[in-house]
């Protein structure tokens, strides 16, 4: 059975357990990080050294790092599927999700998520210069989603399980933000998806 | 012919330069980004909104993001050679690039600008020690990673050594002090001795 460390409340953890839910796997999610602990503990950091949520555990393989984490389980549950077959498919995929990586998520953290956990922790400014990085990185997802219907082009796949966790934390902050109608319809439809219900907290609740 | 985007300073860049060497790909490259500008012109927008570089186009497939260019390249080019078949090996090989992406560069960047692209009366020397001092701590994890392995996603060269490559040397060049990483030595030892390597990581770090 798979194993996979983590909290509901880390983006990264929600990623990938709206890819577990999506593949119907039998799993037991342990709770790790934050005020679960766990993470310090010298047996964690032998299957994590990097020490941060989630890792996952499949007879005795232990893989962290979420986007690779997805990637595993959907290369090897939903090949063809989730997992795009076409190597082009596949790269699109693979960008959006680094991207996701590195580009959004980074401009959600630390300030953005600062707000409802440590409100007052960075000023008026930082907070302002991340909110419109946000709202930058929206208007490029926007003009992809106004394009394909999916994050990766025709079919909902992986790059849609890594995308929607920080778009769902982004449209449920408590900052202005444009309107990304591309986005919206996209994310209106993801998210009616059960594997989604059960991993987005409902309304505006957020851990960081 | 495959058409790449970027600068050769940077790492990223250097990722995809390596991949097509390594696998001996001819391709075409044209200079863009940072002091060479090209990549705010709305052409280039319109091949890679997200305005950074590499981007590449092959035949006229556009990508960009440094790590899903050298997937697809050796998916396409090198599968079961530098793209693990094997889930598991895949993975990890995966995981450390993710790490080098989510970890690694975005703790390393203040001290590399600082002491590399910053004149000295203009640095910040607090925050260049805190940024040396976590990459010399994550570096450490790289280090216990190739203890008992030849490469980092095991007995074999692969994808995630490609994409480790550019960043290492930096790391490596940087005028600043590092703990001694006998695994990581031996490995980079190994990497330059790879054709690719010797001809590409060749000058200093700017």
């Amino acid at each position: 059975m798979l194993r996979i460390f983590g909290r509901l409340s880390s983006l990264n953890t929600q990623k990938v357990m709206f890819c577990v839910y999506e593949l119907g796997l039998e799993h037991e999610l342990v709770a790790a990080g934050r005020e679960f602990g766990v993470v310090d503990t010298p047996d964690y950091r032998a299957l994590n050294p990097n020490g941060l949520v989630p890792t996952l555990v499949e007879d005795g393989f232990a893989l962290w790092e979420s986007n690779a984490i997805i990637r595993y389980l959907c290369a090897q549950h939903s090949r063809g599927d989730l997992w795009p077959e076409d190597a082009r498919e596949r790269a699109l995929a693979d960008s959006w999700m680094d991207w996701q990586q590195t580009q959004l998520q980074r401009a959600l953290h630390p300030e953005l998520h600062s707000l409802s956990s440590d409100p007052g922790r960075f000023t008026p400014e930082r907070i302002e210069a991340a909110r419109m990085r946000c709202e930058t990185l929206m208007d490029m997802l926007d003009s992809r989603l106004g394009q394909v219907p999916f994050v990766s082009g025709a079919r909902f796949g992986m790059a849609d399980c890594a995308m929607a966790p920080p778009v769902h934390r982004w449209m449920n902050l408590a900052v202005e933000r444009g309107t990304y109608r591309a986005v919206e319809d996209w994310f209106g439809r993801v998210s009616q998806r059960p594997a989604a219900r059960k991993t987005l907290p409902a309304g505006a609740r957020h851990g960081s | 012919m495959l058409k790449l985007w970027g600068r050769l300073n940077s790492i990223n860049v250097m990722k995809v330069v390596l991949a097509l060497d390594e696998i001996g790909l001819p391709y075409e490259r044209t200079d863009a980004g940072l002091q060479f500008g090209v990549n705010n012109t709305p052409e280039y927008r319109a091949m890679n909104p997200n305005g950074l570089v590499p981007t590449i186009d092959d035949d006229g497939f556009v990508l960009w993001e440094s790590n899903a260019i050298v997937r697809y390249l050796c998916a396409v080019h090198a599968a079961g050679r530098f793209w693990p078949e094997d889930p598991r090996v895949r993975a990890d090989a995966d995981r450390w690039m993710d790490w080098q992406g989510t970890t690694l560069n975005p703790i390393m960047v203040p001290s590399f600008a600082g002491l590399v692209r910053t004149p000295p009366e203009k640095r910040d020397a607090a925050a260049i020690e805190a940024s040396r001092t976590k990459t010399d701590a994550a570096v450490g994890l790289l280090d216990a990673r190739l203890e008992g392995r030849e490469y980092i996603a095991g007995g074999a060269f692969s994808m995630a050594d490609i994409a480790l490559a550019p960043i290492m040397h930096r790391w490596l060049n940087m005028p600043c002090e590092r703990t001694p990483r006998p695994q990581v030595e031996r490995w980079y030892a190994s990497i330059m001795a790879r054709p690719a390597c010797a001809k590409n990581l060749t000058r200093p770090i700017t």
